[in-house]
């Protein structure tokens, strides 16, 4: 019964105010216990917002992020389940899924969190689960500006994970859910 | 060998199960059906029934907010997903039940540490926390308080000491019990149980395999063994009714069973004690008052009644009942006592019934005392205090007072507490009925419950020193009474309303005189009625709900007399007022029973008085028990009933309360008079001036606590009394009236000095109140110097 919030590619301030206020008004302490930021903040009163909301965050640098300290990749082990962080800057071509899956072995991660993309995607694949949560601000990338704020909410409970994505599409925040169960032995997802 | 039961078998007259602390408990809280008649099947199947219901609740509760299949027909998402703020969705739920059982978490880690080998188990603690969680989760409206824990732990407890007993009881029988055919033994049996403070496997209760070493002789049927043992070994017999759901000493559904018990105690069963109210902060529907404040004020109302001088002096360090009492009454005195103690007094506690003792239309005082069982847990509250009370009276701040209340000593002599509890008990009873005879008579009684809590309020009050009754107390003086309105009302009785009452008293008493010579050259009965009607008026009851209607002005002024008292009194000590009881000599022996502060006087307890010159040591019981005849114009048959009741109150009273000071007698008789006035104009149906005066004597009188003499009064008491007969009689009446008057008022100087000189001693509420009543007591003497001159001269 843990909560694991992906957000990333907010790029305030310089390319969104604020996260939206149907987001913000979801977003309250006490509910989430693992915060996994895939960077692109931008400043420093995002990193102490996302902070507020659950003690425990991890961040990895994204191209614009005023902190440097960030570091490129994170894992870390929730559950029964290894998570990986990664921006996904770094991955070329980006957003392709065949080079995440590469930095997902390397890594040799259950679930792999990156962003960049700003568009939400979430695949089965092969060993694991790689997860895209977009941009939690609808800022607009290098790709394009079609973008509809979004974030993933992860549940992981013993050797299931629920995935719960919320979009704010026109306005409305809509809700969707994905399972994925790890085989315990073949440490493969679903 | 079944010495336990032997042992209960030997004691006379026994309940049944009196060995089996957890059975008897169920029986006890109403679940199990309590009369003697009841078979064994019979509580198996009661049992059984209650388990049942139990595991579908926990079933139903503490569901998975997962949905079993991914293919289920999934619940909208934008409701049900974690993040939502509909407090509808499961997750929502999921959250709230984290969150309960995130604070029950806090309270278990600190249960009973020093029983750790049991409580603190892991097995126990998930089961307490399961419980705890199910009964909050059925009960949202309260929700989870720290001290429930405290409630469920000796259940748990005594269901977990019941099985032990069990297991020694079985020991010599196990052979009947194990399915040992042939010899070969059937893989269950295999399965130990340990009792002793590690958790045990899953046995199956009745079956079980020990190594023995004797062998019990074959063939012994149940029917040679004794009652008790037999009973015990049927109620756990795993084959009898119901099967094992019916095996009362079960350990597998001790979580049912304690479940149980705590709702049964939560709930009260239909009775009047109701735990889970006194965690409440709601106020309850008779009394403005959350349940546990009116209880703490029940538990100083016997205090009064009992030990006045140490109510007196709890009162005057301002120390609230619900400080000590709220944590006293939460757990039950759980955290006073050891666990063994504590499983004694609740042995006793829940001996006493639940069932509300008194019918509907009739008034009370204390909802908690309706109850035997409420009454006993008052009466242990107050034996506590007496218990600690050289050492409660030796404090001299409320702090220090506080602190040893709240540590009460560790070994006490639990018995006695307990014997001194059940005395107290039959006292609480009575004194929660207010006696409904006639409205006035139960407006009376009102009073005395009421004003007996003006003090605490009163003495926080820095200016009205004189009134400290709310309004609403004085309107309640006319309806069907209601007990505790006055103990939150007091406290929370806004001065302004009280000063105006005391502006309008005052005022009132410089008016009354004016009109009182006017009419002088008025035939007597309209000078009585208006005297009545003054005093009425003057006396200080800002709304007259007069409700009766021939008798508005009497009652009125009955009424307001009576209150009166208790706000003279508030000043005072209450110790003062613990009437000596001090039998009249005569047919109409008045006892002042001086359990709370005087109002009634027992007006009609008064007319007894009268008709012996009483000394100064004649009180008026105010026991609200005495059912106040007061339509009885006759004062006669009133008089012999005040009598009888007087007599066996205050002989019940006397041996409660210990000697007395004088002081409060006069007044109080003298209030008596006046009272007896009321009685006297209603009977004739006219209101007699002369109530005025006297009632302004009487308020000055209120001053004087330690007005030595009322034989005055007593006289005029009696004097009145007589007249009462007829008209003829008033003209004598109203002349000695006027004499009596006088000489009251003579007392009444005297003793004013003599306050005075007192007063000086007192702490400084008292001197200023003095200081106010000094002034208008000058002036009401003076008035009633001029009242009785008139009367004199009729």
């Amino acid at each position: 019964m843990v909560l694991v919030l992906a957000i990333g590619d907010l790029h305030i301030p310089h390319r969104a105010p604020d996260l939206p206020a149907k987001f913000k008004s979801m977003l309250v302490p006490g509910k989430i216990q693992h915060i996994l930021c895939t960077g692109n903040l931008c400043i420093k009163e995002v990193h102490d917002y996302l902070k507020s909301l659950s003690p425990d965050l991890h961040i990895t640098r994204g191209e614009y992020d005023e902190d440097v300290r960030y570091p490129e990749n994170k894992t870390l082990m929730i559950g029964q389940f290894k998570l990986g962080l990664c921006h996904g800057h770094q991955i070329v071509p980006w957003g392709d899924l065949d080079s995440l899956a590469m930095l997902q072995r390397q890594l040799d991660v259950d679930i792999l969190v990156t962003g960049h993309t700003h568009q939400f995607k979430a695949y089965k694949h092969e060993g694991g689960v790689v997860i895209n949560p977009g941009s939690a601000t609808g800022a607009y990338s290098s790709i394009t500006y079609d973008v509809n704020p979004s974030f993933v909410l992860m549940d992981i409970d013993g050797l299931r994970v629920v995935v719960y994505v919320y979009e704010l599409i026109d306005g409305e925040v809509k809700v969707d859910k994905i399972d994925f169960k790890k085989t315990a032995t073949t440490q493969s997802a679903h | 060998m079944s010495t336990a039961a032997a042992v209960e078998a030997s004691s006379m007259p026994r309940k049944r199960f009196s060995g089996l602390r957890g059975v008897r408990w169920r029986i006890d809280l109403g679940i199990l059906p309590s009369s003697p008649s009841a078979s064994i099947d019979d509580l198996r199947r009661v049992t059984a029934d209650t388990r049942r219901r139990y595991a579908s609740l926990r079933r139903r509760l503490l569901i998975d907010h997962h949905p079993p299949k991914d293919g289920d027909a999934s619940p909208d998402l934008t409701v049900d997903n974690p993040l939502s703020q509909n407090p509808d969705s499961n997750w929502g739920r999921f959250f709230r039940n984290a969150e309960l059982r995130k604070m029950v978490d806090q309270d278990l880690t600190r249960l009973y540490p020093e029983h750790h080998g049991y409580f603190q188990t892991p097995l126990c603690q998930a089961m307490l926390r399961r419980i705890l969680s199910l009964w909050c989760l059925q009960h949202p409206e309260y929700g989870y308080r720290q001290g429930m824990h405290e409630l469920l732990a000796p259940i748990v407890y005594v269901l977990h000491v019941d099985l032990d007993h069990l297991l020694q009881v079985q020991k010599p029988y196990e052979d009947c019990f194990n399915d040992e055919f042939d010899g070969i033994t059937s893989p269950e049996n295999n399965l130990f149980s340990n009792y002793k403070v590690k958790r045990a496997s899953d046995w199956d209760s009745g079956i079980e395999t020990e190594n023995t070493h004797h062998i019990m002789s074959d063939g012994r049927s149940l029917d040679e063994i004794d009652p008790d043992t037999r009973d015990i070994l049927l109620l756990s017999d795993s084959y009898g009714a119901e099967g094992e759901l019916g095996v009362i000493l079960s350990k597998k559904f001790m979580e049912h069973d304690a479940y149980c018990m705590l709702d049964n105690l939560m709930d009260g069963a239909q009775g009047v004690v109701a735990m889970a109210s006194f965690f409440s902060p709601v106020v309850g529907s008779s009394t403005n008052l959350p349940p546990v404040i009116e209880a703490s004020s029940a538990l100083y109302h016997l205090l009064s009644i009992v030990d006045p001088f140490l109510h007196a002096h709890l009162v005057e360090l301002e120390v609230e009942p619900q400080y000590f009492a709220l944590r006293w009454l939460r757990v039950l005195f759980g955290r006073e006592f050891c666990l063994e103690d504590v499983l004694v007094i609740w042995d006793e506690m829940f001996s006493s019934s639940n069932c509300r003792l008194i019918g509907d239309d009739v008034e009370y005082n204390f909802k908690v005392l309706c109850s035997p069982r409420g009454a006993f847990i008052a009466a242990l509250a107050v034996s506590m205090l007496l218990y600690l009370r050289s050492s409660l009276l030796a404090t001299e701040t409320a702090t220090t007072c506080l602190q040893r209340l709240l540590n009460f000593p560790q070994n006490p002599d639990t018995k006695k507490l307990i014997e001194k509890a059940k005395s107290f008990q039959e006292l609480a009873l009575v004194s929660n009925i207010v006696p409904s005879s006639s409205q006035r008579d139960s407006n009376k009684g009102r009073f005395r419950v009421s004003s007996g809590y003006s003090l605490p309020s009163g003495s926080a009050f820095p200016v009205p020193p004189l009134h400290v009754v709310p309004d609403s107390y004085w309107e309640e003086k006319w309806r069907v009474l209601h007990k505790d309105e006055e103990l939150g009302e007091q406290s929370n009785s806004d001065q302004g309303s009280a000063k105006k009452k005391l502006a309008e008293k005052l005022s009132l008493y410089r008016t009354k005189s004016e009109p009182l010579k006017a009419k002088s050259a008025l035939n007597q009965s309209s000078i009585r009625q208006i005297l009545f009607d003054d005093v009425s008026s003057d006396i200080g009851a800002v709304e007259n709900h007069v409700t009766s209607a021939c008798c508005e002005a009497p009652i009125n002024s009955n009424n307001l007399n009576v209150g009166d008292f208790p706000v003279v009194l508030a000043d005072q000590r209450s110790s003062d007022w613990i009437g000596d009881e001090t039998l009249l000599s005569g047919d109409n022996s008045v006892v002042v029973s001086k359990f709370v502060y005087p109002h009634d006087i027992g007006n009609e307890h008064e007319i007894d008085s009268v008709k012996s010159s009483v000394t100064s040591n004649s009180f008026l019981s105010d026991n609200d028990e005495e059912t106040f005849n007061m339509e009885e114009p006759c004062s006669q048959n009133v008089s012999n009933e005040l009598a009888q009741d007087a007599e066996a109150t205050s002989s019940h009273v006397a041996d409660a309360v210990p000697d007395q000071r004088e002081t409060p007698i006069h007044w109080k008789s003298f209030a008596g008079i006046f009272q007896w006035f009321w009685k006297f104009g209603r009977g004739s149906n006219e209101a007699s001036r002369e109530s005025q005066s006297s009632s302004d004597a009487r308020h000055t009188n209120k001053d004087s606590f330690d007005t030595t003499t009322c034989e005055g009064t007593d006289n005029s008491c009696g004097v009145n009394k007589r007249i009462e007969v007829g008209d003829k009689k008033m003209i004598h009446t109203l002349r000695n009236l006027g004499q009596s008057m006088l000489e009251n008022i003579q007392v009444i100087e005297t003793v004013f000095q003599q306050e005075k000189g007192k007063f000086d001693s007192l702490d400084n509420l008292s001197n200023n109140i003095l200081g106010v009543k000094g002034q208008s007591t000058a002036i009401t003497l003076k008035e009633l110097r001029k009242v009785s001159n008139l009367l004199q001269e009729m």
